[in-house]
C-alpha cells in the first residue's frame, strides 16, 4: 500500500516535470460576437461554452458528491474550525474570548478589558452576518470603521442577539467569539473603501481553482457582498497579482471611489495564501470549499473562515468559467490521486496562469 | 453511474404505479380523466355524533323526501349499526339501531345525499299532509309579552294582503337593527331562551298568533367550505293551500335551489338518538365533480385505490385542500430551482397561496402587503428598544394580531367584506415573514428584502393559479395516485443541473479574458 502510494506520487512528479503534453490545454476563447440579447441574457448554450457553472449544477456536480453532510459542522461551527485550525498550525486571528451564556454577556467589558480594538462575530454565522468590527475605544464609548459610536450595552445587545441565535444558520442557539482584528496589509487597504478586504481561493480536490479579493466601496458599505456593490477582483492564481476587477457585473480598471488602480496589484504571502488554502482542504476533508483569508500587516494571511457553499460570482470577477478549471482538476485528480500539497500548488498555479500575465515578460 | 440507475428506476417504478392506478380507474370504474364531462354534484353528509350511554341505541335522522322521491344518490354508513328508513305520512325517517355499544365509546352515524345542480331546493310547495287544513297553534303568550304580540301582528296585517307578504312583514319588522319597542321587548325575552335562532321562533309564534300555521324546517346551505355547518332554521308556513317554506334572513325571496337544500319540512324533529348522550348533528357540504354512484364504486374498491373517499365527507373536505400542498409545493421547486425566483424560505409561499385559495386574491395580496409593511414599521420602532429575540418576535406576533383585528374593522365599516378574510391568513407566516424581512433588509439591505418578498408574493401567487385551476383540482383530488407521478417529476428535477433563467441574466455580461 505504502509503496503504491509512492510510486503514484512520483510517477505524478514525473508527469508535472518535463512533459507538457499531459496539461489539460484550454481551448481558445470563442470570438464573443455580439447579439442582441447580450443586452438582456447569455443562452445556455453560450455559457456552456464558456464553462460557466451555475447554482444547480454546482450542487448536484460539486457540492454533493464531495461535501459530506457531517463535515459541514466542521466550518458552519467557527469555534470548530478555529479549534483544528489550531491543531494544523494554521494561521488564525487571535481569539480573545468566547461567550456562551446570558451570563457572560453581563460581564463582557471585563473580557474586552484592556482590547483597544476587536472583532465580535457569531459561530456560526454566514457570509459576514452578525460581525461586529471595533477598530478603537474613545472614554466608555466603541468606534466602529464607518465612525459609528456604540455604547458598552450596544456590545452587549449585540452579544445577546449572536446568543439567541439571530445571524446563525436556521436560528440555533450559539456562541459569541471575540477575537483580533486584523489589520489589513497597506497593499490591501490602498484599494478598499473602508473595511478590510478579504481574499476568497476556492479549492477543488485540494487544488487551487479561481482566487478573488473583495474590496469594500461607499456602495457596499464597509461589506464585501459583490451583490450590494462591493468590487470583486480576479487574482492570477499563479502570481497572486490582480487581473481584473469587476463593480456590479462590469469590468472596472479603477476603485468607484477612491480611483486607485486595482489592476495589476501585486498582493503579497501569495505562497503562504495557497499553502493555507490547501491546509484547509486537508483538514476539513471538503472536497469543494471556500477559503476566505486576510492578510494582516503584521501576521501576514490569516486564515478567517472555510466555506463549504462557495458561491459563484468568483467568475464574473475572474473572466472565466468554473468549469474551465474544475474539469482539468477532476481529471488531474483523477490520473494523480497522490498529489503532495506542492504538486496540488504547482498544478494549479502552472495550468491556471492567467495568459495576459504569462504572455507579457516580466 | 450507478446512482443513475437507481434513479432511472425509482422515477419509473413510481410513474407505473401511479400512472397505472390512474389507468385501472379510468378504464374499469369509468371515471373521467377530464373535468367538465359530468355536472357538478353536491354531496350533503349529515354526521350524527354522540357518546354511547352502553345499552341500546336508537339514533333516527329525518330524511329529505326529495332525497326518496325524485331518487337523489344516496347511502348511508355506520358500522354495527341495524338500518332502514321508515316512512310515515311522506315524511322519512333513517333509523339505526343497535343492541348494545360500549359505554362511553364515541359513535359516528352518516347519511349523503348527493344531487347535481338542480332546479329544486326541496322547499317548494306542497299541499298539507293527510290533506285538510292545518290548525294554527296558539303560541302561550302572557300579560305585556301578548299586548305586545299582538300590536305586532295588527301592524304586520294591517299592511299585508295575504300570508305571503304578511310573512315578508313580520320578519321585516322583527330582523330590524331600529324597531319598535314591542318587538324590542319581545326580542329580548326570546333571546334569553332561544339563542341564535330567537328571531326565527319569535317570528313562527307570531305568524301562528296572526292565524298563519307556521314550524320551523331546517336546511343546508349549498357552499364548499373546510369545516362543517350546523343546519340551517328556515320557517315553514300555510298559506291557505299549500306549505311554503322561506329564509327568515331573506324574507322577501323563496330559495333559491343553487345555495340552499331544504334537508327536512313538517315541524318534526330533525334528528333524535336514544342511549347516548351529547348527540350533535352537523352537515359537511362538498362540490363533487363525479355523480355518487362511480364514488361508492370508488370506495368499495380495494384500499389502494379508494384512497381517500374512504373516508366520510367531513375528512374528505380537509383532504380537498391537503392535496394541492404537493402541487404547490412542485411550483415552488420549478421557481427556484428552474426561473431561480428568490423566496423567504422554501415553503413560505405554498402557505401563502393555501391562504389565498380561500379569499379573493387581490384583497388577499393588498392585506398581506398592508399587514407586512405595516408590521415591518413596528418592527423597525422595537428594534430600537434593544430587545432579545423572542420577546421580539412575540412582539411582532401581538403586534400582527391587532392589525389584523384593525383591517378587519376597517374594511367592513368601508363596506369591503372580503377584508374579513384577512384571519385566513396563517398568523404565524405573517410574524415570521416580517421578522425574517427585517432582518434581512438590515443585513443585506431592502434591494434583498424587497426581492425576496416580492419573490415569494409571485411565487405564491402563480402557485396559487395552478392550484385554483378546476382540472388541477379534479386530477389531485380524484386520481391522488398522479401525486407519485408527480413525485418522479420532482425526482428528476431533483438531478437538473442546468442553468437557472435567473443565471442567464446574471452572467449576461460575463465575457471570457
Amino acid at each position: 500500500m505504502q509503496d503504491l502510494k509512492k510510486q503514484d506520487a512520483s510517477a505524478g512528479k514525473l508527469a508535472s516535470g518535463p512533459k507538457p503534453p499531459v496539461e489539460p490545454t484550454t481551448p481558445p476563447p470563442v470570438a464573443p460576437t455580439k447579439r442582441w440579447w447580450h443586452r438582456w441574457i447569455r443562452t445556455p448554450r453560450e455559457l456552456r461554452e464558456m464553462g460557466v457553472v451555475g447554482i444547480n449544477m454546482r450542487n448536484a456536480r460539486f457540492l454533493l458528491p464531495n461535501n459530506p453532510r457531517r463535515l459541514y459542522e466542521l466550518v458552519d461551527n467557527k469555534l470548530r474550525t478555529k479549534q483544528i485550525a489550531a491543531e494544523h498550525q494554521l494561521a488564525i486571528p487571535e481569539t480573545y474570548a468566547v461567550v456562551r451564556s446570558p451570563h457572560e454577556t453581563s460581564r463582557i467589558d471585563r473580557l474586552i478589558e484592556g482590547r483597544e480594538s476587536f472583532v465580535i462575530k457569531p459561530a456560526r454565522g454566514s457570509g459576514g452576518k452578525g460581525v461586529l468590527v471595533i477598530m478603537s475605544r474613545e472614554g466608555d464609548d466603541f468606534i466602529k470603521p464607518s465612525g459609528a459610536r456604540l455604547s458598552l450595552d450596544e456590545v452587549r445587545h449585540h452579544c445577546s442577539n449572536i446568543l439567541a441565535g439571530l445571524f446563525s444558520l436556521g436560528g440555533r442557539r450559539d456562541f459569541a467569539l471575540i477575537e483580533h482584528r486584523v489589520q489589513p496589509a497597506r497593499a490591501l487597504t490602498e484599494i478598499s473603501f473602508q473595511g478590510a478586504p478579504d481574499i476568497r481561493v476556492v479549492m477543488f480536490h485540494g487544488y487551487p481553482v479561481m482566487a478573488m479579493l473583495r474590496a469594500s466601496t461607499r456602495e457596499s458599505d464597509g461589506r464585501s457582498n459583490l451583490h450590494q456593490g462591493a468590487i470583486g477582483v480576479g487574482i492570477d492564481l499563479a502570481t497572486g497579482r490582480t487581473i481584473r476587477a469587476v463593480h456590479h457585473g462590469h469590468p472596472i480598471e479603477r476603485h468607484p471611489d477612491l480611483k486607485v488602480p486595482v489592476v495589476g496589484v501585486q498582493l503579497p504571502h501569495w505562497d503562504a495564501i495557497l499553502d493555507i488554502a490547501v491546509t484547509c482542504h486537508e483538514m476539513t476533508g471538503l472536497g469543494y470549499l471556500g477559503v476566505d483569508l486576510m492578510i494582516d500587516e503584521e501576521a501576514g494571511p490569516l486564515m478567517i473562515e472555510v466555506n463549504a457553499r462557495p458561491g459563484l460570482a468568483i467568475q464574473l470577477a475572474n473572466g472565466v468559467g468554473l468549469l474551465r478549471r474544475l474539469e482539468p482538476v477532476l481529471a488531474r485528480h483523477e490520473s494523480h490521486p497522490h498529489d503532495t500539497k506542492a504538486q496540488k500548488i504547482a498544478f494549479s498555479q502552472r495550468s491556471f496562469a492567467a495568459a495576459g500575465v504569462n504572455a507579457k515578460p516580466a | 453511474m450507478a446512482s443513475r440507475i437507481k434513479l432511472i428506476l425509482v422515477v419509473a417504478i413510481l410513474s407505473l404505479i401511479g400512472g397505472g392506478i390512474a389507468a385501472y380507474k379510468h378504464v374499469e370504474l369509468g371515471l373521467p380523466l377530464r373535468v367538465g364531462d359530468l355536472p357538478e354534484q353536491w354531496l350533503v353528509e349529515a354526521k350524527i355524533t354522540f357518546i354511547a350511554d352502553g345499552g341500546k341505541v336508537n339514533a333516527r335522522l329525518s330524511l329529505p323526501a326529495a332525497a326518496i322521491d325524485e331518487g337523489l344518490g344516496k347511502d348511508a354508513g355506520s358500522v354495527g349499526y341495524n338500518y332502514y328508513v321508515d316512512k310515515d305520512l311522506g315524511e322519512y325517517t333513517a333509523v339505526w339501531t343497535s343492541e348494545k355499544k360500549e359505554k362511553d365509546e364515541n359513535q359516528a352515524i352518516y347519511y349523503r345525499v348527493s344531487f347535481p345542480r338542480r332546479q329544486k331546493s326541496g322547499g317548494e310547495p306542497i299541499p298539507n299532509a293527510g290533506g285538510g287544513k292545518p290548525e294554527a297553534v296558539t303560541p302561550g303568550f302572557a300579560g305585556a309579552m301578548e299586548d305586545a304580540a299582538k300590536k305586532v301582528v295588527e301592524r304586520a296585517k294591517s299592511v299585508s294582503a295575504d300570508p305571503d307578504s304578511l310573512f315578508v312583514g313580520l320578519f321585516g319588522e322583527i330582523a330590524a337593527i331600529e324597531t319598535s319597542q314591542e318587538v324590542g321587548l319581545l326580542r329580548a325575552r326570546y333571546e334569553d331562551e332561544s339563542g341564535r335562532s330567537a328571531l326565527t321562533v319569535l317570528g313562527i309564534d307570531l305568524l301562528n298568533m296572526a292565524g298563519v300555521p307556521a314550524r320551523v324546517a331546517y336546511g343546508v346551505r349549498l357552499e364548499e367550505a373546510r369545516g362543517s355547518q350546523q343546519p340551517i332554521r328556515l320557517v315553514e308556513y300555510y298559506d291557505g293551500a299549500t306549505w311554503k317554506v322561506r329564509d327568515p334572513d331573506e324574507p322577501s325571496s323563496t330559495i333559491d335551489p343553487t345555495k340552499m337544500f331544504v334537508w327536512n319540512r313538517g315541524g318534526g324533529s330533525l334528528f333524535e338518538v336514544t342511549g347516548g348522550e351529547a348527540s350533535q348533528l352537523v352537515f359537511t357540504v362538498i362540490r363533487d365533480l363525479i355523480p355518487l354512484k362511480d364514488l361508492t364504486d370508488l370506495r368499495d374498491s380495494p384500499l389502494l385505490i379508494s384512497t381517500i373517499f374512504g373516508l366520510p365527507a367531513s375528512e374528505q373536505a380537509v383532504f380537498r385542500f391537503v392535496v394541492l400542498i404537493p402541487l404547490g409545493a412542485f411550483v415552488v421547486v420549478v421557481m427556484r430551482n428552474l426561473i431561480g425566483i428568490a423566496t423567504l424560505g422554501t415553503f413560505m409561499p405554498v402557505l401563502l397561496a393555501l391562504a389565498l385559495l380561500e379569499m379573493p386574491v387581490d384583497s388577499g395580496l393588498i392585506m398581506f402587503s398592508v399587514i407586512v409593511a405595516a408590521g415591518l414599521w413596528f418592527r423597525f420602532l422595537l428594534s430600537k428598544l434593544n430587545m432579545l429575540v423572542v420577546p421580539r418576535v412575540a412582539a411582532c406576533v401581538v403586534i400582527v394580531t391587532l392589525l389584523m383585528m384593525l383591517l378587519s374593522v376597517i374594511s367592513y365599516k368601508l363596506g369591503m367584506r372580503s377584508g374579513l378574510q384577512i384571519t385566513l391568513f396563517p398568523m404565524i407566516i405573517l410574524a415570521w415573514t416580517i421578522e425574517r424581512m427585517s432582518l434581512i433588509w438590515e443585513e443585506e439591505g431592502k434591494r434583498s428584502a424587497l426581492l425576496q418578498v416580492g419573490g415569494s408574493l409571485v411565487v405564491a401567487v402563480i402557485a396559487y393559479r395552478f392550484m385554483a385551476v378546476r382540472q388541477v383540482k379534479y386530477l389531485a383530488f380524484y386520481f391522488p395516485e398522479l401525486l407519485l407521478v408527480l413525485l418522479a417529476f420532482i425526482i428528476l428535477l431533483g438531478r437538473y443541473t442546468g442553468y437557472r433563467l435567473s443565471e442567464l441574466f446574471r452572467f449576461r455580461d460575463f465575457k471570457e479574458v
